[in-house]
């Protein structure tokens, strides 16, 4: 296991504060957050390329925060990929061998399966300057791989690609971590390659990580409203609490006037005396009712009209205004759906907010809950 | 007249001051004495003890440089800037200046002591290379410092990552991609040191047949109002010095690997 343990960097004035991750065997752990968070500068700590002012590295047991990058045994792809221009795909496949004086018969052993696997075998003797992205990206992958560390560590390796190709490599990744018993710890900006790729998740924010978890806990239970907005939520609102019985919870929305019902575990431990939250849901996870359709026993219904569509592909998002306030709610449906309901701008429709797809963020509520 | 075209005939105003100069030269060419000046011993014991000297001076100051580049460009260290800056010295001050600096140490305890218990330098074959030396070994950094910032940091370090010792990584990839522009400074360093005169003839004197380089030979002719022979040796200087800046060109096409 690869573990961080209050770990604090600083670039210039950019300041990573206490981050602490753990990055268990064959196991996938993704950083996720914007532009300048401070991803790059945990990677950088963890593999050795920058001296941390505090926190520790520790490799199965091992503390290695101090140890040379050569000693370390992680393995790193950075976001340009660095293959060595003067060399061929071969030689940079073979690098990580030769250079600690390893048996250079690329035909033999883990470099032969590792090439095939990726399906690099005809781009051997080519110069890496003309490999295309796709090419490049195996090509890094097959020298990390046959370094042989256990531990790879990948700084946005395939922000630079193109959708189609982009999961085609994700296939390949997870094929490769499988293969070849892989921990990654990877960074990204991309929430679908999280969500993906990772086991784990740590949601970093401005130097501090703000969520930690498994990728399924955090998609469906953001810990605070930066993390929901950052995850592309935008149906976020104040409720205040009416009502805490043993099964279930009653708050009112001002935003969307009405009374909602969550499930009682939708509170976190401690958080039940708290009166005031912001309540959040997915786009995808609001149900359209159309005017006359029957709803029997459905909680958490409100009513609106359609303010505008939006073409999204598969999906079509409806921006819905509330009717007893002016407030917007965000609904997504497959384009099949919306076009059997015959949905237009200015139609009047009912939403159906599930309790079980409503989560609860304590406003001014601590940066990691769980 | 638009911008371009005055920008390329200062372009080739530059140009025709140089070849207006170069040209004048053949006023005093006398073809029949070409071949006594070359092949006189005096000219081929010039030529020699520069090509020797510059040779020996360029050698010390690349090996020097190569690790103080390398520093320069890749790690933060207490006093750095100041050692940058001092790169520039041979530039700012002049040659003349430097040789007498030169003089003036080999005059102080330390000097003195170096000359009686190692070599001499003063109006000797070892001042000469001290002299080229001191020229062009901020030069030699300079230049490999600028083809070293050319090659991102993250080579060495994937390098690292992959196993490979700091020296290791250095050996592997950032001497061979930068090798051009090593191969460039080196060249320059040695056409620089070819030419070098003021630092050389304060330190060395102008002793013929002892430390009489080729830029010494020609103010000594010209001293001595040896028109046509200074006019050959300058050909000589022009022709090696032209004929070694076209090679760098041709290295420097497509060096980048940034």
């Amino acid at each position: 296991m690869l573990e961080v343990t209050n770990l604090s960097a600083r670039a210039g004035i950019f300041v990573l504060s206490n981050v602490s991750l753990n990055v268990l065997p064959s196991s996938c752990h993704v950083i996720l957050g914007p532009t300048g968070s401070g991803k790059t500068l945990l990677l950088e700590s963890v593999i050795g390329l920058r001296n941390p002012q505090a926190g520790k590295v520790i490799l199965e047991g091992k503390e290695i925060t101090c140890l040379p990058m050569e000693r370390r045994g992680l393995s790193y792809v950075p976001q340009d990929l660095a293959l060595f221009p003067h060399m061929t795909v071969r030689e940079n496949i073979l690098y990580p061998i030769r250079i600690r004086g390893g048996k250079q018969d690329i035909e033999n052993g883990i470099v032969r399966e590792l090439v095939d696997s990726l399906g690099i075998n005809h781009l051997l003797d080519r110069s890496v300057r003309n490999l295309s992205g796709g090419e490049r990206q195996r090509t890094a992958l097959a020298r990390a791989v046959a370094s042989g560390c256990n531990y790879l560590i990948l700084d946005e390796p395939l922000s630079a690609l193109h959708e189609s190709l982009k999961k085609e490599l994700w296939y390949l990744l997870k094929d490769l971590q499988r293969r070849y018993d892989l921990a990654i710890l990877m960074v990204t900006h991309d929430l679908e390659e999280a969500f993906f790729l990772g086991d784990t998740v740590s949601v970093i924010l401005d130097g501090k990580v703000c969520q930690q978890g498994t990728t399924d806990y955090v998609y469906q239970h953001p810990a605070s409203l930066d993390v929901a907005g950052f995850l592309g939520i935008r149906n976020l609102f104040h409720v205040r609490t009416e009502r805490v019985t043993r099964d279930s919870l009653q708050a009112y929305c001002e935003d969307l006037g009405a009374t909602l019902k969550f499930p009682r575990s939708t509170l976190k431990s401690g958080s039940a005396e708290t009166s005031s939250f912001a309540v959040g849901i997915r786009s995808e996870d609001v149900a359209i009712l159309m005017p006359g359709e029957s709803k029997p026993d459905l909680t958490n219904i409100i009513e609106g009209s359609i303010q505008d569509i939006f073409e999204n592909g598969a999906f079509l998002t409806l921006l819905v205004t509330i009717r007893s306030s002016s407030t917007s709610l965000e609904a997504a449906l497959p384009r099949v759906t919306a076009n059997k309901l015959g949905l237009s701008r200015g139609i009047p429709i009912f939403l159906h907010l599930p309790e079980e797809s409503l989560f609860l963020v304590v406003r001014g509520s601590p940066d990691r809950l769980r | 007249m638009t911008f371009r075209k005055i920008s390329i005939a200062c372009s080739f105003t530059t140009f025709g001051l140089y070849a207006v100069l170069i040209l004048s030269l053949f006023y005093f060419f006398q073809g029949d004495k070409l071949v006594d000046t070359l092949l006189s011993e005096r000219t081929l014991f010039s030529v020699r003890l520069s090509v020797a000297a510059a040779t020996i001076s360029t050698v010390f100051s690349i090996l020097i440089a190569l690790p103080a580049a390398f520093a320069l460009s890749r790690y933060e260290f207490p006093g750095k800037t100041a050692v940058d800056t001092m790169l520039e010295l041979p530039m700012i001050v002049s040659p003349a200046a430097l040789g007498a600096m030169l003089l003036i140490f080999f005059n102080n305890p330390l000097g003195l002591w170096i000359q009686d218990h190692g070599a001499q330098f003063v109006f000797t074959f070892y001042g000469i290379v001290l002299a080229q030396f001191i020229t062009i070994c901020g030069v030699s950094t300079r230049l490999i410092k600028a083809a070293m910032d050319e090659i991102p940091s993250r080579y060495e370090a994937v390098a690292r990552t992959l196993g490979a010792s700091p020296g290791k990584a250095f050996l592997t990839i950032t001497l061979p991609l930068s090798r051009r522009g090593i191969i460039a400074a080196s060249i320059l360093s040695w056409a620089k040191a070819l030419g070098e005169f003021g630092a050389t003839i304060t330190i060395a004197g102008s002793m013929a047949m002892k430390t009489e380089t080729l830029p010494i030979a020609i103010f000594m002719r010209l001293s001595s109002a040896e028109i046509e022979g200074t006019v050959i040796l300058i050909l000589i200087l022009v022709s090696m010095g032209l004929s070694i800046l076209y090679i760098v060109r041709s290295l420097s096409k497509g060096s980048s690997y940034a």
